[in-house]
C-alpha cells in the first residue's frame, strides 16, 4: 500500500466505526440497561466489602478504593461489544457472503465496527461508573490522580478484549458454535484478569500466572489505577498492551487466511 | 465484444462432515471425523460478453449460487479457470470488489437498525467515491428506484420489496461493470417482483453493465435477460437465448381462476382443465395453440371472476423437459 492510500483506507475503516457508533446510539435501551446493571453490581459489592472489611485484606486499601477498582474493571468489560456473536451469526447464516464482495477487509471492518460501538459505550458507561462509585462511597479514592491514567488504559483494555472476541468469532469457521470458547475466555477474564478483586489479593504463584496472560490488561490494568497513582505501572501495562495487540493481530491474520480457505456458505 | 465473464471447466467440491447418531457416534466423530465430498459445480464452462444480461437458472441445490459466489471471489474454485472483468476472483478479490456489485436475495448488505441512506454513505467511503460524484449517483438512483422516503426509514421497518429496491441501489452506487443478482425476487409478491425485474432490466440497459442473475423463477429470466444458462445437479444443461428456451421448453402456462360459479368450462383449443375444486378452476394453456390473452378474455366473458393468476410451470418441470429433450436428441443421434 502506498503512503497516499493510507488515509483513504483508514477513512474506510473509520466510516465503519462511525456507522456502528450511530447504530449504538439508535439502540439506547442497551446502553441504559448496561448502566443500570453496572449500578447494581457496584451496589452489591460495596455492601459485601463493607461487611467483609476489605482493609484487612490489603493494607492501605479501603472499601472506597475497591469500589472504584470494580467501577473501572466493569466499565471496560461492559463497554466491550460481543463481537464474537456478530461474526458467528454471519458465518452461520452465510451473511458473510455480502461482506466479502466489498473491497474492504472483513475482520478489519468487524473490529472497527466493534471499536465504534465500544467508543460510545465507554463514553456513556465511564461517567455512569464514576457517578455510581461516588454515590456509593461518598468520595474519590485516596489518590485520585490514578483515575486519569485509567482512561487510556481502559481504551487499551477494551481494544485487547475486542481483538480476543474477534479471534473467538473467527473460530466459527471451524466449530460453528463459539460459545464454549467464549465462556472459557470470559471466566479466565474474571479470574486471571482480576475483574472483582485486585490481583494483589491473589497468592504469588497465581499472580505470576495471571501476568503471563493478556487477561490482567483487560481488567486489572485500568482498575489498579484506583488503588493509587502508579505511572510506571501504567506505562508497563501500556507497553504490554502493545505487545499483545501485535500478537493478537498476527493471530487474526493467520486465522482469517485459513478461514477463507475453509469457507462454505449456507444456501449454496 | 469483450468478455466480462469467462469460466472454463469450473469444479467446486465441498467437503462436509458426516454426522453419526448417538453419543458413541459423536465421540467417534471427535477423534476420527468422517467426511464426504459434495460436488456442487461440475465441469461448467461458459462466457458472457460485456453488457449481456444472462439468467443462470436451475432448481434448488443446482449449483447456481455456488457458481455465482466463485465468480464474485467469495468461494475459491476446486479446479478450473475463472476470469471476471479480466481478473481472477480468487486472487484479486480486493480489486474485483470495485468492479462488481452483488445482491443476495436472502441476505442483506444494509444495516438493519439504520436508514438505508446511512449504508449508502458508508458504501461511498468503501468504494472511494468522490463526494460530488457519490451524491449525483445516489440522487439519480434514489429517483429511478423511487426510494426517496423509504431510504430515510430504518431498514428493519421496510417491506421485503422496499428493502430489495434499497439493496439494488446499494449495489449500483459505484457503477459496477458486472452485477451479480442471487435470487433477487425470492419471497416477493407479484407486484414487487415485476417492479424489481423492470428496474434491473432498465438499469442494466442504461448503465451498460453485465448482469448475471440466478433464479429458480422463470419469470425473472423472461423479463430481465436475453440469454439463459440452465444448470442442474452442478452441470450446465443448456445455453441459449431466452426466446428459444421459451419456445422449446416453456410452451405452457397455468391459469388459476376463483369464480362465483362452481364450474367454469372453456371451449378453446390448447386449453386443458387440470384437477380442480368447486369455485376454483385450474387450466393449462398450450401457448403454441392459443394466447393467454384470448383465454383470459373468454374466462371473463363466461364467469364472474373473484381472483385470477397466470403462472409459468415450475423450474423442476422445465428441467425435466430439457432432460427429456436432451435424452431424445441423444437417442436420435
Amino acid at each position: 500500500m502506498t503512503a497516499a492510500r493510507i488515509p483513504i483506507v483508514a477513512g474506510k475503516y473509520l466510516a465503519f466505526a462511525r456507522a456502528a457508533a450511530r447504530r449504538s446510539l439508535a439502540e439506547r435501551t442497551v446502553l441504559v440497561g448496561r448502566s443500570v446493571f453496572l449500578g447494581v453490581i457496584l451496589f452489591v459489592f460495596s455492601r459485601i466489602w463493607r461487611v467483609v472489611g476489605a482493609s484487612a485484606a490489603l493494607p492501605g486499601i479501603g472499601e472506597r478504593e475497591l469500589v472504584w477498582y470494580l467501577a473501572l474493571t466493569e466499565w471496560t468489560v461492559l463497554s466491550t461489544p460481543p463481537l464474537f456473536l456478530a461474526i458467528e451469526a454471519e458465518v452461520r447464516s452465510g451473511d458473510v457472503a455480502c461482506r466479502l464482495v466489498r473491497p474492504v477487509g472483513y475482520v478489519g471492518a468487524q473490529i472497527c465496527e466493534a471499536v465504534g460501538e465500544a467508543s460510545l459505550r465507554l463514553a456513556v458507561l465511564g461517567p455512569s461508573a464514576a457517578l455510581f462509585a461516588l454515590a456509593l462511597t461518598g468520595g474519590l479514592p485516596a489518590d485520585p490522580r490514578g483515575l486519569w491514567l485509567a482512561l487510556p488504559l481502559g481504551l487499551v483494555a477494551t481494544f485487547v478484549a475486542i481483538l480476543c472476541m474477534a479471534a473467538i468469532g473467527l473460530s466459527a469457521f471451524w466449530i460453528v458454535d463459539t460459545s464454549p470458547f467464549f465462556w472459557i475466555w470470559q471466566k479466565l477474564t474474571f479470574v486471571l484478569g482480576g475483574l472483582l478483586f485486585p490481583l494483589e489479593l491473589y497468592p504469588d504463584w497465581l499472580q505470576r500466572v495471571a501476568h503471563a496472560t493478556p487477561f490482567p490488561l483487560m481488567c486489572w490494568a485500568p482498575g489498579r489505577m484506583a488503588l493509587g497513582f502508579a505511572p510506571r505501572q501504567a506505562l508497563a501495562s501500556a507497553a504490554e498492551g502493545v505487545i499483545w495487540v501485535g500478537l493478537l493481530i498476527g493471530l487474526l491474520a493467520l486465522m482469517s487466511r485459513r478461514a477463507r480457505a475453509r469457507l462454505t456458505l449456507n444456501g449454496g | 465484444m469483450s468478455k466480462a465473464i469467462e469460466l472454463e471447466r469450473l469444479r467446486k467440491v465441498f467437503r462436509v462432515r458426516e454426522r453419526t447418531r448417538g453419543i458413541a457416534g459423536a465421540l467417534r466423530g471427535l477423534v476420527a471425523p468422517r467426511t464426504r465430498e459434495v460436488v456442487a459445480v461440475d465441469d461448467v464452462s461458459f462466457a458472457i460478453a460485456a453488457g449481456e444480461r444472462v439468467a443462470f437458472v436451475g432448481p434448488n441445490g443446482a449449483g447456481k449460487s455456488t457458481t455465482l459466489k466463485v465468480l464474485a471471489g467469495i468461494l475459491r474454485p476446486t479446479s478450473g479457470v475463472v476470469r471476471v472483468a479480466g481478473l481472477e476472483p480468487g486472487r484479486d478479490r480486493g480489486r474485483l470488489g470495485y468492479r462488481i456489485g452483488a445482491v443476495f436475495g436472502q441476505r442483506s448488505q444494509l444495516w438493519m437498525h439504520l436508514p438505508a441512506a446511512d449504508t449508502f454513505d458508508l458504501l461511498a467511503r468503501i468504494y472511494e467515491l468522490a463526494p460530488g460524484e457519490y451524491r449525483a449517483r445516489r440522487d439519480e438512483l434514489v429517483r429511478a428506484f423511487e426510494i426517496g422516503e423509504i431510504c430515510e426509514k430504518p431498514v428493519r421497518q421496510l417491506s421485503l420489496g422496499e428493502r430489495m429496491r434499497c439493496e439494488l441501489v446499494a449495489s449500483l452506487l459505484h457503477r459496477p461493470e458486472i452485477l451479480f443478482l442471487d435470487e433477487p425476487t425470492i419471497g416477493l409478491d407479484v407486484v414487487a417482483k415485476a417492479t424489481i425485474r423492470d428496474l434491473v432490466r432498465e438499469r442494466g440497459r442504461r448503465d451498460g453493465c453485465t448482469v448475471l442473475l440466478t433464479s429458480h423463477d422463470t419469470g425473472d429470466m423472461e423479463r430481465v435477460c436475453e440469454r439463459v444458462l440452465v444448470i442442474h445437479r452442478g452441470r450446465l444443461l443448456l445455453d441459449r437465448p431466452v426466446d428459444a428456451l421459451r419456445k422449446s421448453f416453456i410452451p405452457r402456462k397455468r391459469i388459476s381462476v376463483v369464480s362465483e360459479e362452481a364450474e367454469l368450462s372453456l371451449d378453446l383449443p390448447g386449453v386443458r382443465r387440470l384437477p380442480s375444486a368447486p369455485h376454483r378452476t385450474e387450466l393449462e394453456v398450450d401457448l403454441r395453440a392459443v394466447g393467454v390473452d384470448r383465454v383470459v378474455s373468454q374466462i371473463f366473458a363466461r364467469a364472474r371472476v373473484l381472483d385470477l393468476s397466470v403462472e409459468d410451470p415450475p423450474m423442476e418441470e422445465i428441467v425435466t423437459a430439457i432432460y427429456a429433450g436432451a435424452c431424445g436428441a441423444e437417442a436420435g443421434a
